[in-house]
């Protein structure tokens, strides 16, 4: 290659710069994993002598650790050109942070509910995530307000529990936005779905509320995914969430495919469960009639599809309540949609991965029928009769399309 | 822009000092503002990840039971969740007992009697002073010790004008553990 043409390629494509920031990555690695040692050292501190200390020396020492911390990291982040090793530095006082609130509880003798440690230790890493723009420092308040929604929904406060979908979405979500965080962004929603689901499986003994509202999330985490990639706001963060939206609801349809799991399954509704999964529906319609003009008839297919497996899936919840069979049956159609997208999706957009994710979903999905006991020759039978047509027909709109490929060639 | 980043980080870090201030501000309150209370213990001994090693403890005042009879409202129909107080009295024995249990924080009581906050938590009643934090060196030593002297444990609270209780010391016969 020619001198002249290197140099272009290296100014279009910045190859000078790869190497430069593999090695920052690496050190913001290295930072973070210290961070963390340094936290975990001192959180087992915590948990080992404190008798050799009186109390006000104690004090002292731990809010000059975090007090010593947070600065020093704040010093080489902004005014030293060290902006890894002062993140991690902050993030450890978030760390050390926490850990000061179990050593108070020790030196005062303090009891109390465990999971309200993790909802202030949450609290004051979420404003400190908020004020260095962390994602790191967002993922571990993420990770705290966890821990504290299930300790605090299982501790009798189902009701006020469903407000924490709703703080997810507020205070985590656009986190995610500013820091640009594809990772910070995707935990969110996965927190988000697996807090619907919690939510809907605490408040009734019905396993089949649980899916409804899995449903709910992953429609919306798609719906959301596919917003940004429809309208190239922050396309960067689409990916990660729309496939895990995917995967939610292929996870519903999938379970309720099962007919076993729900014959003897009765159902007791308590209604709040509902209120975020219904927010999550409207905040897809929302977002879905936002971005409908600027989707081209493929994406309109899919949204539609997505759509209709969900729905499939609240109906087969709704009318098995009389009949336990009805789940199974649309699940299974719910289940052949999904799969039916992937499939044409990596088709039309010559994309592998969707292609054999999706072919790969109707053969366990063909697996697990003919294996399951329970179900009946003739449901069996319908399965693998509508599971072959599906083949076919992808088999024939493949065989158009390379063809048009050749011609156009 | 690096001033606004100040604000902000400065405004966090205020708030986490503000919240562990918040976490023993009324322990520390309790604590030089109280009055003494002796109350006789039952231990058992979980282990906690946060905080170390600690022991539970269970009190006299602990549960309905403990209260004589007909001695207040709340122990006929305990509200889950609901505050109550219970009125201790220092007898003989140099321990404090309970004797009443009220629904609200009583406006005046006798030299000899003192009140302590409570919640009701899953049929129980607890103060916030359930729990007592040892040193992983005598983890062993203080379990033996209560294992063998179990009716001889004891308590010594730090009780502030409102109730609000701070756990000081444990006491097993003459040896003291706590600062």
């Amino acid at each position: 290659m020619a001198e002249e043409a290197a140099q272009r390629l290296n100014a279009i494509y910045e190859l000078d710069q790869l190497g430069n920031e593999s090695s920052r990555r690496l050190a913001a690695v290295i930072f973070t994993i210290g961070g963390l040692l340094v936290g975990g050292g001192v959180i087992s501190l915590v948990a080992a002598n404190w008798e050799l200390l009186p109390t006000f020396i104690k004090v002292v020492l731990l809010f000059a650790a975090l007090l010593g911390c947070h600065l020093a990291g704040y010093w080489l982040r902004y005014h030293r050109n060290s902006p890894r090793l002062g993140h991690a530095l902050i993030f450890c006082g978030c760390l050390i942070f926490g850990a000061n609130i179990g050593l108070l509880a020790q030196i005062f003798n303090i009891s109390g509910t465990w999971h309200n440690a993790y909802a202030v230790w949450a609290i004051g890493s979420l404003a400190m995530a908020w004020a260095v723009r962390s994602w790191l420092i967002g993922a571990l308040a993420l990770a705290l307000s966890f821990i504290w929604f299930a300790g605090f929904a299982d501790d009798h406060h189902e009701r006020l529990a469903t407000v924490y979908p709703f703080l997810l979405a507020i205070f985590f979500l656009p986190l995610g936005v500013f820091t640009r965080s594809r990772a910070l962004y995707a935990l969110t929603f996965a927190g988000l779905i697996s807090a619907m689901t919690y939510l809907a499986g605490n408040a009734s003994n019905s396993g089949r509320l649980s899916l409804v509202a899995m449903a709910a999330g992953g429609f919306f985490s798609w719906t959301a995914g596919e917003y940004h990639r429809v309208t190239q706001n922050r396309p960067e963060l689409g990916n990660a969430v729309a496939v895990l939206g995917g995967l939610a609801i292929a996870a519903c349809a999938y379970i309720g495919s099962f007919h076993g799991l729900w014959s003897r399954d009765e159902l007791s509704v308590s209604g709040l469960w509902l209120v975020p999964s219904t927010a999550a529906v409207l905040a897809s319609a929302i977002l879905g009639g936002r971005m409908w003009r600027q989707m081209n008839g493929e994406q309109r297919i899919i949204f539609t599809g997505l759509a209709m497996a969900c729905l499939m899936v609240v109906l087969g919840m709704v009318l098995s309540s009389q009949r336990p069979a009805v789940l199974p049956i649309f699940g299974n159609l719910a289940a052949l949609i999904i799969a039916a997208i992937g499939i044409g999706k990596g088709i039309l957009d010559e994309r592998r991965s969707a292609f054999w994710l999706g072919t790969l979903f109707l053969a366990l999905l063909v697996l697990s029928r003919f294996l399951e006991y329970e179900t009946s020759l003739l449901l069996k039978s319908l399965a693998f009769i509508v599971c072959g047509t599906i083949t076919i027909v992808a088999g024939i709109a493949y065989e158009k399309f390379l063809r048009r490929k050749e011609v156009a060639a | 822009m690096r001033n606004k980043t100040a604000l902000w980080f400065a405004l966090a870090l205020a708030l986490q000092l503000l919240i562990l201030i918040g976490v023993s501000a009324q322990q520390f309150i309790a604590r030089t503002t109280g009055r003494s209370v002796v109350l006789k213990v039952q231990p058992v001994d979980p282990y906690s990840i946060l905080s170390g090693y600690y022991v539970t403890l269970g009190y006299e005042i602990s549960s309905n039971g403990g209260f004589p009879r007909n001695a207040g409202e709340p122990n006929t129909d305990p509200n889950p969740g609901g505050i109550v107080y219970a009125i201790v009295e220092r007898q003989d024995d140099g321990l404090w007992h309970p004797v009443e249990l009220a629904s609200s924080l009583p406006t005046s009581l006798p030299e000899n009697r003192m009140v302590i906050r409570g919640r009701y938590v899953g049929g129980r009643i607890e103060y916030g002073i359930e729990q007592f934090y040892i040193p992983e060196s005598k983890r062993d030593v203080i379990n033996k010790d209560l294992r063998e002297h179990l009716g001889d444990a004891r308590v010594e609270l730090k009780v502030d004008a409102d109730g609000n209780a701070a756990l000081v010391k444990l006491l097993i016969e003459d040896r003291v553990y706590g600062n």
